[in-house]
C-alpha cells in the first residue's frame, strides 16, 4: 500500500514540474483585471503550458512576492500599468530580492504608458538603460507595417533573430525555415552597458530603426538614443544564481491582435519587400519562445554523474578517489541534461562551442576541451584524460560552463596530487646517459672478483734476469 | 562593375516601384562631400551620387575632418525629413556607427565628423567602411537609401590608438597545456651505449694485462685440498654480496637487504680468516 501511495506522490511530483525546471507559480501584475482579456491567448498558452497564473492589481494590498520570506512564486510577468511606481510590495529592492532568490522576472514595457520610473532604476542597475523621454517609442522608415501603421511607421516587423555570435545556442530562431515575420508594435527600446556578460539582447532593431520622442515628431532629429542593433528590443539578463529577467520592449505584441494579426512590410533597403504580401505575424511562437526562456521552461542544464579515476592504461575500477600522484593519467567525465519543455534532453552544445574541463590550483593549469562520449535517454556524458601537472597541491577539478541562455554550471571536485615517493621515480636503467655508470659499476665488481681470486690462488711466477741483470718476469 | 549594374537595377526597380505605388520618394540634391585637413589647404571635394558610389574609397586621415552638405528633398521638392543618417559600418564585424545630419526647415542637412566623433572599434578595420545614407520620414513616402561612399579611415601611426579593450563574453576559451618543468633529457643513446661498452671492454683489458704479467689460479687445487670449506664459502660469500647488492638496486629494500648481508658478511668473516690463514701459511712457506 505504501509503496502504491509513493508512486502516485512521485507521479503528481512529475506532474507538478512537468513545465518549467523550476516551478510553476506565475504572477501575474497589470494594473486593470479586466485588461486581462487584451492577452487571453497568451495567458491561455502559458496556463495550456501548465502555470498556476495569479493575478494582482499594484495597488492591491494583498499582492506580495514573498511568504515568511520565502518566494511565493517562482515567476513574475509585469505589464505595463500607468502609475508611477508599483507600490509599497513590488519596490526596485523586493524585485532584486525576488531574482536573488532565483524568481524569475518578465517585464513588458509599452511606449504608450511611461514606464514607471521604480522600473527605469531597476532597470539602471542591471545596466539596461531606456531613453530619458518617457514616451519614447521606436521607428523605422524602411521596415514598418504598411497596413496598421502606415503613417507613423511605429509598427516595427523584424525577422527572427540571428544568432548573436558563434557559439551561441539560438532558442528564438522558430523551425529556422525563415521567412517569418515578428510584430514589435510601439515599443520602447534598450540600449545596453557593454561590460555585463549578464545581459544579452535577444531581438536588435534593424539597421534602419532609431528612438525618438514623438513630441519632437515636427523637428528634425540630431540627438539620437540608439539606433540600428545598438537598440535592443528584447534583453536578457540571467543573474549568477541563473535567476532570468527579461524585458519585452513592445507589451502590445503579446496582445491578442498581434499573435493572429496580418501584417505587409513595407519598402526596405535595397528595395527588398517591393511586392511583399499579407502575412501571419509569428508573435505567438516567439512570445512561447520568450517566456518559456524566461521562466525556465529551456535552456536549463543539470549537471548528473561527476566521476574522475586513474586511467594508467587501465582504467581503474575505484572512482573519485580523494588523491593522485603528479603526472598520473586521469580520466574525468560529466553528465549534463537540458531542460526541454516538459523534460530533460541530452545536452550538446552548438557548434564552435565546447564544454571545458579546468584542472587548478588557484588559477587553471590545464583547460581542456570536453568531448561527448556517450548519451543515455536524457544526459550527455562529456569526457576527457589528460596527464596531471608536475605539481604538488591542492587542485580541484572545474567545470565552468557559463553561456549566454543557458544556466550556469560550476562544478568543483577538490583532489590532492601528492609528489612521487622515493621508490616511485624511473629507475637509473631506464635513463639511457646512466648506462656507461651502471657499466662501470659492472667492470669493477668483475674486477674485483678476478682480483680476490688472483690473490688467494695466484701463484709466483719465478724471477728470470735480464743480462743487464734487471728482473724480468 | 556588377556591383554597379546590380545597384542600377535595384534604384531602377526602386524607380518603378515608386511609380506604381504613385507615392513620392525621399532623396537629396547637391550632395557634397569635403574633407579638410588641419592645416593642409584644400582636401578632397566630390559631389555624391544617389545611386552610384564614389569610385574611389575617400581617404579619412587623423586630423581631417570629413563634412558633408545635402539637401532632402521629398518627390522632388525640398523638405525636412525627420530622419537623416550616415551609417557606417565596419564590414568585418558588421558593426555600425550612426551620425545624424542637423536638418534644417528647408531640407538643407549637414553632417560633420572627425575620427574622436567614431567608436574606438571602426578606427581599426581593416576594410573601408561603408557609408550608407538615410533619408526617411513618417507617412507614405518612400524612404531613400543606397550606399555612396567608402571611407577609408587612416590613423596616425605613431600616436596610440584610442584604448579598448574587449569586454568579457562568456564563450569558450582558449585552452592550456601548463608544465612547470619539462622531465629531464638524456642524450643520444647511441653514445652512451658508445661509453658503456668502452667502460665494459677495460674488463678484457685488465684480465689480459694481468694474464700478460703471469697472473694464474694455479694454488687453486693446492688450496682447496688445505682448506676446501674456507675457501669455496669464503669466495662463495664475496660473490653472494655482490649478488645481494644486486637485489638491493633492483629490487630489495634496506630491511630486506640487511639481515641476509649480515650472515653472508659473518660467513665471509669466519671463514676469511681460516682462507687467509691459509694463504699465509703459503706465504710463510716461501711459496708465495
Amino acid at each position: 500500500m505504501r509503496w502504491l501511495l509513493s508512486f502516485l506522490f512521485l507521479g503528481l511530483l512529475g506532474v507538478a514540474q512537468a513545465l518549467s525546471a523550476s516551478g510553476n507559480r506565475l504572477l501575474v501584475v497589470l494594473e486593470e483585471l479586466d485588461d486581462k482579456s487584451k492577452y487571453s491567448k497568451y495567458f491561455g498558452d502559458l496556463e495550456g503550458r501548465g502555470f498556476q497564473i495569479t493575478y494582482e492589481s499594484p495597488k492591491s494590498e494583498s499582492v506580495g512576492l514573498f511568504t515568511l520570506g520565502e518566494r511565493a512564486y517562482e515567476h513574475l510577468l509585469i505589464l505595463p500599468s500607468k502609475s508611477k511606481g508599483l507600490g509599497p510590495n513590488l519596490t526596485p529592492k523586493i524585485l532584486l530580492e525576488f531574482i536573488n532568490k532565483g524568481g524569475n522576472i518578465l517585464l513588458t514595457l509599452s511606449a504608450i504608458t511611461p514606464t514607471p520610473t521604480a522600473l527605469v532604476s531597476l532597470l539602471l542597475e542591471l545596466d539596461i538603460h531606456l531613453p530619458t523621454e518617457r514616451n519614447a517609442l521606436v521607428v523605422d522608415h524602411f521596415n514598418y507595417d504598411t497596413l496598421s501603421a502606415s503613417e507613423k511607421h511605429d509598427v516595427v516587423l523584424l525577422p527572427r533573430p540571428d544568432t548573436i555570435r558563434p557559439g551561441v545556442k539560438n532558442f528564438f530562431k522558430g523551425d529556422g525555415k525563415g521567412g517569418e515575420v515578428i510584430a514589435f508594435p510601439r515599443g520602447v527600446g534598450q540600449s545596453l552597458g557593454n561590460t555585463s556578460p549578464l545581459l544579452t539582447p535577444v531581438l536588435r532593431a534593424p539597421r534602419t530603426a532609431y528612438s525618438y520622442n514623438p513630441k519632437d515628431e515636427a523637428e528634425s532629429l540630431e540627438d539620437v538614443f540608439a539606433a540600428g542593433p545598438q537598440l535592443s528590443l528584447v534583453t536578457t539578463m540571467q543573474a549568477r544564481n541563473s535567476a532570468r529577467f527579461t524585458v519585452v520592449g513592445s507589451a502590445e505584441m503579446l496582445e491578442d491582435g498581434w499573435f493572429t494579426g496580418e501584417v505587409k512590410r513595407s519598402v526596405g533597403m535595397g528595395g527588398v519587400g517591393t511586392d511583399a504580401k499579407k502575412v501571419k505575424t509569428c508573435n505567438q511562437a516567439f512570445a512561447k519562445e520568450i517566456t518559456g526562456w524566461a521562466f525556465q521552461e529551456i535552456g536549463v542544464l543539470k549537471v548528473g554523474k561527476i566521476e574522475h579515476r586513474l586511467n594508467e592504461g587501465v582504467r581503474s575500477n575505484i572512482t573519485n578517489p580523494k588523491i593522485y600522484r603528479v603526472k598520473n593519467d586521469v580520466e574525468y567525465s560529466i553528465e549534463l541534461s537540458e531542460w526541454s519543455w516538459d523534460k530533460w534532453v541530452p545536452f550538446t552544445p552548438v557548434a564552435e562551442d565546447v564544454v571545458q574541463l579546468e584542472f587548478s590550483m588557484l588559477s587553471p593549469f590545464h583547460r581542456l576541451d570536453l568531448a561527448a562520449s556517450g548519451t543515455t535517454t536524457n544526459s550527455t556524458v562529456f569526457t576527457t584524460s589528460f596527464k596531471l601537472p608536475d605539481q604538488h597541491g591542492i587542485f580541484n577539478f572545474k567545470v565552468n560552463y557559463k553561456r549566454p541562455f543557458l544556466t550556469n554550471v560550476e562544478e568543483k571536485n577538490t583532489v590532492t596530487v601528492r609528489h612521487f615517493a622515493h621508490d616511485e621515480y624511473p629507475r637509473s636503467w631506464v635513463i639511457s646517459g646512466a648506462w656507461p655508470w651502471i657499466a662501470g659499476i659492472a667492470a669493477t665488481i668483475t674486477g674485483w672478483l678476478g682480483f680476490v681470486a688472483l690473490w688467494l690462488w695466484s701463484k709466483p711466477v719465478p724471477l728470470k734476469l735480464t743480462t743487464s741483470g734487471k728482473k724480468i718476469q | 562593375m556588377r556591383f554597379f549594374s546590380s545597384s542600377v537595377f535595384s534604384s531602377v526597380l526602386l524607380v518603378a516601384a515608386g511609380v506604381a505605388e504613385a507615392a513620392s520618394s525621399w532623396n537629396f540634391d547637391e550632395a557634397i562631400i569635403s574633407v579638410q585637413s588641419k592645416g593642409a589647404g584644400n582636401g578632397l571635394k566630390d559631389k555624391l551620387s544617389d545611386h552610384v558610389p564614389l569610385a574611389k574609397p575617400v581617404t579619412f586621415g587623423p586630423t581631417d575632418a570629413l563634412k558633408i552638405v545635402l539637401t532632402a528633398t521629398e518627390g522632388g521638392k525640398a523638405k525636412r525629413p525627420h530622419q537623416a543618417f550616415l551609417l557606417l559600418r565596419d564590414q568585418d564585424t558588421g558593426l555600425e556607427a550612426t551620425l545624424p545630419f542637423s536638418v534644417k526647415e528647408t531640407g538643407k542637412g549637414k553632417v560633420d565628423f572627425t575620427q574622436k566623433d567614431l567608436p574606438p572599434q571602426l578606427l581599426t578595420s581593416s576594410q573601408p567602411l561603408r557609408a550608407t545614407l538615410l533619408i526617411a520620414s513618417f507617412g507614405p513616402s518612400q524612404a531613400f537609401s543606397n550606399h555612396v561612399f567608402d571611407l577609408d579611415v587612416q590613423t596616425d601611426p605613431s600616436a596610440p590608438l584610442p584604448p579598448y579593450e574587449k569586454p568579457l563574453r562568456y564563450g569558450k576559451l582558449a585552452e592550456i597545456h601548463h608544465i612547470f618543468k619539462a622531465d629531464a633529457k638524456s642524450g643520444p643513446k647511441i653514445f652512451s651505449l658508445f661509453f658503456a661498452l668502452a667502460v665494459l671492454a677495460t674488463v678484457p683489458i685488465l684480465f689480459g694485462a694481468w694474464a700478460y704479467l703471469g697472473a694464474n689460479v694455479d694454488h687453486l687445487a693446492k688450496a682447496t685440498k688445505t682448506a676446501p670449506i674456507a675457501h669455496t664459502l669464503f669466495f662463495g660469500a664475496i660473490a653472494t654480496m655482490e649478488g645481494i647488492f644486486f637485489m638491493y638496486y633492483t629490487s630489495w629494500n634496506l630491511f630486506q637487504t640487511l639481515p641476509v648481508a649480515g650472515v653472508v658478511g659473518l660467513v665471509a668473516f669466519l671463514s676469511g680468516s681460516k682462507a687467509l690463514s691459509e694463504v699465509q701459511s703459503r706465504r710463510l712457506a716461501g711459496e708465495r
